[in-house]
């Protein structure tokens, strides 16, 4: 059985045909070749599929396809605007927040996600908001630093 | 250390070369890789720790829809077709027998991924269970089935003085290193005190959050494979070999990689995938699970036997080590890791003389192979932990102890050995000041701080290493070489090296893709030997460019920098003496350390990597919780060409540390079924578990064999911390732990049970 969604990716209108089964990751990398959300545990434990599902930041490994018809969902390739990095991209980048990188569409969208709750999280608050969030390479510190450079920036 | 004012990229610190794609989610990994007609392969795997395969059926499974062909042993099978490092055990497919829980056995291509994996349930595997043999001294028991009842083939090193090896002395033991000062036994024998302590180590999984992914693709020319693995050069060598074919009719592109930790180092999947493909006439990805990938290689856990001498005063005399690694079923590298454990682990004091032994013993359990630390970390931790145990049984304060008797800077333990290149003392004074002032005693959780260093050497044995700097027509520079990027920052690191000798600023500078028919020959991403050995050949081959342009400039002398020779662009020059179009100007360089034949290893060390760590704990002893409050961590670099990425290098590693410290553990019960290898029931570290005080130091010796002073630096972190934690548990209330991890339930047992 297939059946017909429809939802707003990165601000362009998209229609997929998929078996009800598909997961909107894989809606997200197979369908429509956003290959920058990754999938590394496929079990909700490691945050690499993060994306924002009408702004609110969700693991794409475990919501159905289905059930963001109708929905705007914004992935890592759409967050930057215009050429212009997102301040935590830029923070990620300028601050050392990533190394291997796999684990970094995840952290950002997430980050994202904390900032548009908190505009001046503490260390604490941003260790406790990234836990569903792995990372083997940094240790986290560097990426807890860049999150507060890019909530500086953002509050300007 | 000051550099000097000359020095424009080399020490500055920069944003990772790469990291522009990499927030932009632009950075392809191999499991982002298509190809026209692309199938998905699916891998059966075995249930069983131990059994006979008696039969397999694949007729249904090449029925279901979407399968274009279903592989097994029968496909591929031969002893040319193992692999492992020195001793060549393990089949791509099981062969008549599997070995550990998730051995491959069979294995589908089809149209989907999906497609794939529902059709693995229709090949039917009919299996003769078998005895397992979950622990080392299961293997080593007495009645212990013998797991490889037939020699393997095995290629093994000469050695020097000193030292021997040998390939599966009895069936269960894949290895045997040993290593013996010949004054041993006479420095030993007058020893005023000698104490003999056993500790546990327990495996850990590499974690790394890309799984394993290749695409493998059969041309008339030969195979072509994209893959995330840190040995390209090693792997055609496989790849050659298993698939019968010439060197140059492989190719492996070595992409970008999600991390590896030594996880994706030597063989893996590739020639799975590429059997597929060979089979199939068309292209196949295959892309592991992460329950896979935990099933696949792991650390090696061990069991340590550390007899320490001393004399009447408390000074180190000699060290044995008694190491056995649990090596799970195949040989993967776990040779080179016993040699590296036991060459190394004696720790960085002033010994007369030292001896050990080091068995890879062969379980039912999942293959261990590279590590970070490579046998430095088991070595450190048992050392270090029985340093502050002797101490402790002596009254001697370990800070103290350890600045007394620590390797000074040019000694050696053995005679003629590359000497210590860091401030081993200074070092250790400085993660101790950098610690807070410890709080206010706690009335009813006690608290302590402990200190370790972790040793491991880098830059392998006369290892060779080539590179090649293009100057293309406009001016601007690609370095090619063999490191692969596997986010420890090495594109960074070597573009930084070859700005700074072409006088070019960085971003004017690229590095170009590891590919095994374009990119100069390199020995792999091992050893922590990047900056050490293959920056050295890139820095050589940068001033191979700069001689060939004073020599077109015809004077010998000519200033070049900033894109100019002697004031006139390079672009100018180039269209000056090749025409319009210009050329580009292609340096060359090899680099190898000597041998030293006299030395056991028959090379000395290229360098020492050590690293420090203090950490503050307190500890619950209602429920043996510890919660580290602080914890400080350094490592020398030698130079720091990138100092942020040298940082991000200890921090991670230390974090890792922290893990293995305190939860990580893969287990298996008594039948061999691993216990918790998926990703949600084993424990990692998450951003919650850093200390509220959690401080790296960067130590600059500039004592490195590499450009401008370089030594490497990824595989330090981690090595000191479990120990630190642990000395800092038996400070704060006497509990002598010696088993990791340093669970609540460990705790609890040595506060009340065991004492």
């Amino acid at each position: 059985m297939q059946v017909e969604v429809s939802l707003t990716v990165n601000g362009a209108a998209v229609t997929a045909t998929v078996e009800p089964r598909t997961l909107l990751v894989q809606l997200l990398r197979e369908h429509l070749a956003l290959t920058g959300t990754h999938v590394g545990c496929d079990t909700s434990q490691c945050g690499a599929c993060v994306v924002h599902v009408n702004g609110a930041s969700v693991k794409s490994c475990t919501m159905l396809a289905v059930q963001a018809d109708g929905a705007s969902v914004t992935t890592i390739e759409g967050l930057a605007t215009d050429g212009t990095l997102h301040p935590v991209q830029e923070a990620f980048r300028e601050h050392h927040g990533l190394q291997c990188g796999f684990c970094t569409p995840g952290m950002v969208m997430s980050a994202v996600d904390l900032l548009q709750n908190n505009t001046s999280p503490s260390e604490a608050e941003i260790r406790e908001w990234l836990e569903g969030n792995i990372c083997r390479c940094t240790g986290y510190h560097n990426i807890v630093k860049a999150v507060q450079h890019a909530a500086a920036a953002m509050r300007g | 250390m000051s550099h000097p004012n000359q020095l424009e990229t080399v020490g500055v610190p920069v944003a990772q070369v790469g990291a522009m794609a990499r927030v932009l989610g632009e950075q392809p990994y191999p499991c982002d890789l298509a190809a026209a007609g692309l199938l998905h392969a699916a891998v059966l795997r075995s249930p069983h720790a131990h059994a006979r395969i008696r039969s397999i059926s694949t007729e249904l499974a090449a029925q279901q829809p979407g399968v274009a062909v279903v592989a097994t042993a029968a496909d591929l099978d031969g002893p040319h077709t193992r692999f492992g490092v020195r001793v060549r055990d393990q089949p791509v497919l099981a062969s008549g027998v599997v070995r550990h829980v998730g051995e491959p056995v069979a294995a589908i291509a089809a149209a989907t991924p999906q497609q794939a994996l529902a059709a693995l349930a229709f090949i039917q595997v009919e299996y003769e269970v078998l005895a397992p043999v979950p622990t080392i001294a299961a293997a080593l028991a007495a009645d212990a089935p013998a797991l490889f009842p037939e020699a393997s083939a095995t290629s093994l090193p000469v050695y020097g003085p000193g030292a021997a090896a040998c390939a599966e002395p009895s069936p269960n033991i894949l290895w045997e290193f040993t290593l013996r000062d010949p004054t041993f036994d006479a420095v030993w024998a007058g020893a005023a005190q000698v104490f003999e302590d056993r500790y546990s180590f327990a495996r850990a999984s590499h974690y790394h959050l890309e799984p394993f992914a290749c695409l493998a693709r059969w041309s008339g020319e030969g195979l072509s494979i994209d893959t995330c693995n840190q040995d390209p050069f090693l792997l055609r060598q496989d790849l050659a070999r298993i698939f019968a074919l010439p060197e140059h009719r492989v190719r492996v592109a070595a992409h970008a990689t999600g991390a590896g930790f030594g996880a994706k180092s030597y063989c893996k999947l590739e020639p799975l995938a590429a059997l597929l493909a060979r089979l199939a006439r068309r292209p196949v990805r295959l892309v592991s699970s992460f329950d896979e990938e935990m099933l696949s290689v792991t650390q090696h856990g061990a069991e340590i036997v550390v007899r320490t001498a001393l004399s009447r005063d408390g000074a180190p005399l000699a060290r044995e080590m008694l190491i056995d690694l649990d090596g799970g079923a195949y040989a993967d590298a776990s040779a080179l890791v016993a040699d590296k454990a036991g060459y190394r682990g004696f720790g960085p004091y002033r010994w007369q003389a030292v001896a050990c032994r080091v068995r890879v013993v062969r379980t039912t359990t999942a293959p261990a192979g590279s590590y970070r630390g490579f046998g430095g970390t088991q070595t450190s931790w048992a050392g270090e932990r029985q340093i502050d145990s002797l101490c402790r049984r002596l009254a001697l304060d370990p800070i103290a102890w350890r600045r007394a008797h620590l390797l000074r800077v040019g000694e050696a333990w053995w005679p003629g050995e590359a000497g210590m290149d860091s401030d081993l003392s200074g070092g250790l004074a400085a993660v101790v000041a950098a610690l807070d002032p410890p709080a206010a005693p706690h009335a009813a959780r006690p608290r302590g701080v402990g200190v370790a260093i972790g040793l491991k050497d880098g830059g392998g044995e006369a290892r060779p290493a080539n590179a090649a700097v293009r100057l293309t027509a406009d001016g601007t520079a690609i370095v090619q070489a063999g490191v692969v990027e596997i986010g420890q920052g090495a594109t960074t690191a070597l573009a930084q090296v070859a700005a700074e000798r072409l006088g070019l600023p960085l971003d004017r500078v690229t590095v170009a893709a590891v590919d095994t028919d374009l990119s100069p020959h390199d020995l792999g991403t091992h050893a922590s030997s990047g900056m050490a050995v293959t920056a050295a050949a890139v820095a050589a081959a940068a001033d191979d460019v700069v001689a060939q342009l004073r020599a077109l400039a015809g004077r010998a002398e000519a200033v070049v920098h900033a894109g100019t020779v002697e004031g006139e662009p390079v672009a100018s020059l180039l269209k000056r003496r090749f025409g319009p179009y210009g050329a580009d100007v292609i340096g060359r360089a090899t680099v190898q350390a000597p041998r030293s034949e006299g030395l056991p290893l028959r090379s000395q060390r290229l360098y020492w990597m050590p690293s420090w760590a203090a950490a503050e704990v307190e500890v619950d002893p209602l429920t043996g919780q510890v919660r580290v409050l602080q914890l400080v961590v350094a490592g020398d670099p030698g130079t720091a060409v990138n100092v942020l990425g040298c940082i991000g290098q200890v921090e991670g590693a230390a974090v890792q540390g922290l893990g293995q410290a305190l939860f990580e553990h893969l287990r298996v019960d008594s039948a061999g079924q691993p216990l918790n290898a998926t990703p949600w029931s084993y424990r990692a570290p998450r951003a919650t578990d850093l200390p509220p005080v959690f401080r790296t130091l960067i130590l600059e010796s500039g004592l490195g064999p590499g450009p401008f002073g370089a030594k490497g630096i990824g595989e330090s972190g981690n090595l000191a911390i479990p120990a630190a934690i642990a000395n800092a548990i038996e400070a704060a209330t006497g509990a002598a732990l010696t088993s990791l991890p340093l669970t609540p339930e460990a705790v609890f047992r040595a506060l009340h049970v065991d004492s």
